[in-house]
């Protein structure tokens, strides 16, 4: 039976809870600006420009930092419910650490280049 | 009469077989189970030993639940019952299964007061107000009768899960305000097959005989470990 120490998991308990919590309001943010301001939000011009001001970029690279970390620690945490997943435990943690960083960082790309 | 249809097992296959058993009123499906034993198969095999719903042996699936088969009686379920062995657990024969996995699980946690001023040649006592009782009496009532176990999704995809019962237990001595042995538990609890398994589906506490509320204790466990652990990292 392992007995290791295991920071990892309630560190990632910790973080799943947290980017949950920032995701609520940073979500809600979002609906209101793009459905509940104005019917032309969505249109191409409408959302370039609001993508390209500061404090919307700042705002979606968070939401984009805490949507990937939350949806691949958490598909890190249905794998390791199995005996296979569980098996290669270590390979699954790296897995989902490098496509968490690569969803962010190629987000932040597009972000950036908008 | 009520027809028992039970679920056998005879080390090769399995099947299903029915008898019929007349019930009267507060005969408990155990009771049943030794009618058949007695009178019509003698080749029945079912664990029990208490008959009081005391040691945890004739927990088993009943209708459908996991139920102690000695407290649950037969007219209070109707005249049809089905019996099959707790899910989850691997089946020996008949309702008998293996528990070795689940005792193994229970022992990992280290189920005892842990203290390093034990002194056998002086012993003492060691005092507990009402309040600090209360904080883990309830969890003391497990019997390890295995029917949160048998219920639970985790246990049910990973078979290093420590489960249920094993957490309520490590729980339960580590909010004892007697024992010093919270650190050793937490380690043993936080690691990947302990609670972070939890996916608080809270059947365990569903089914539970005795209302121990195994789920509460997991959750109650997740937070002073994560704390602990966070706690431990940054310094204070
Ligand atoms: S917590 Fe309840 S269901 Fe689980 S083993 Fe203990 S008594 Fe049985
Ligand atoms: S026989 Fe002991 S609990 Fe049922």
């Amino acid at each position: 039976m392992e007995s290791a120490k295991s920071v990892m998991e309630p560190v990632a308990w910790i973080l799943q809870m947290l980017t949950g919590l920032i995701m609520v309001v940073l979500v809600t943010v979002h609906f209101y600006v793009t459905h509940m301001i104005s019917h032309d939000a969505l249109e191409y011009s409408a959302v370039v420009e609001r993508v390209s001001s500061p404090v919307f970029q700042g705002m979606y690279a968070l939401l984009l930092l805490v949507v990937s970390f939350h949806a691949f620690n958490g598909l890190r945490a249905i794998v390791l419910d199995t005996n296979a997943g569980m098996r290669s435990r270590g390979t699954i943690n790296v897995l989902t650490t490098l496509m968490f960083l690569v969803a962010f960082f190629y987000g932040l790309y597009l972000l950036i280049s908008i | 009469m009520a027809e028992f249809r039970v679920r056998r097992f005879d080390g090769k296959k399995s099947y299903w077989q029915t008898f019929n058993v007349p019930a009267k009123k507060g005969m408990t499906v155990l009771e049943g189970l030794y009618y058949i034993k007695e009178n019509l198969d003698s080749s029945l095999a079912f664990r029990a030993s208490c008959r009081m719903g005391i040691c945890g042996s004739c927990a088993m699936r009943i209708n459908g639940k996991p139920r102690l088969a000695c407290e649950t009686q037969i007219l209070f379920l109707g005249d049809r019952i089905t019996v099959e062995p707790l899910d989850n657990f691997t089946v020996i024969k008949d309702l008998v299964t293996d528990f070795e996995g689940f005792f193994a699980k229970h022992k990992a946690i280290k189920p005892y007061l842990i203290r390093e001023d034990v002194k056998y040649d002086e012993p003492r006592e060691l005092l507990q107000t009402p309040k600090e009782l209360n904080e883990y009496y309830i969890f003391t009532l497990c019997i390890k009768c295995g029917a949160c176990y048998s219920v639970c999704p985790a246990a049910a995809t990973l078979d290093g899960y420590l489960g249920p019962a094993a957490m309520t237990a490590a729980y339960r001595f580590c909010a004892d305000s007697r024992d010093k042995g919270k650190k050793e538990r937490y380690e043993i609890v936080s690691s990947s097959n302990g609670v972070w398994r939890c996916h608080l589906a809270m059947e365990c506490s569903e089914v539970c005989p005795k209302n121990v509320e195994p789920a509460k204790a997991v959750q109650l466990l997740r937070r002073r470990t994560a704390f602990s652990i966070l706690k431990s990292l940054l310094g204070w």
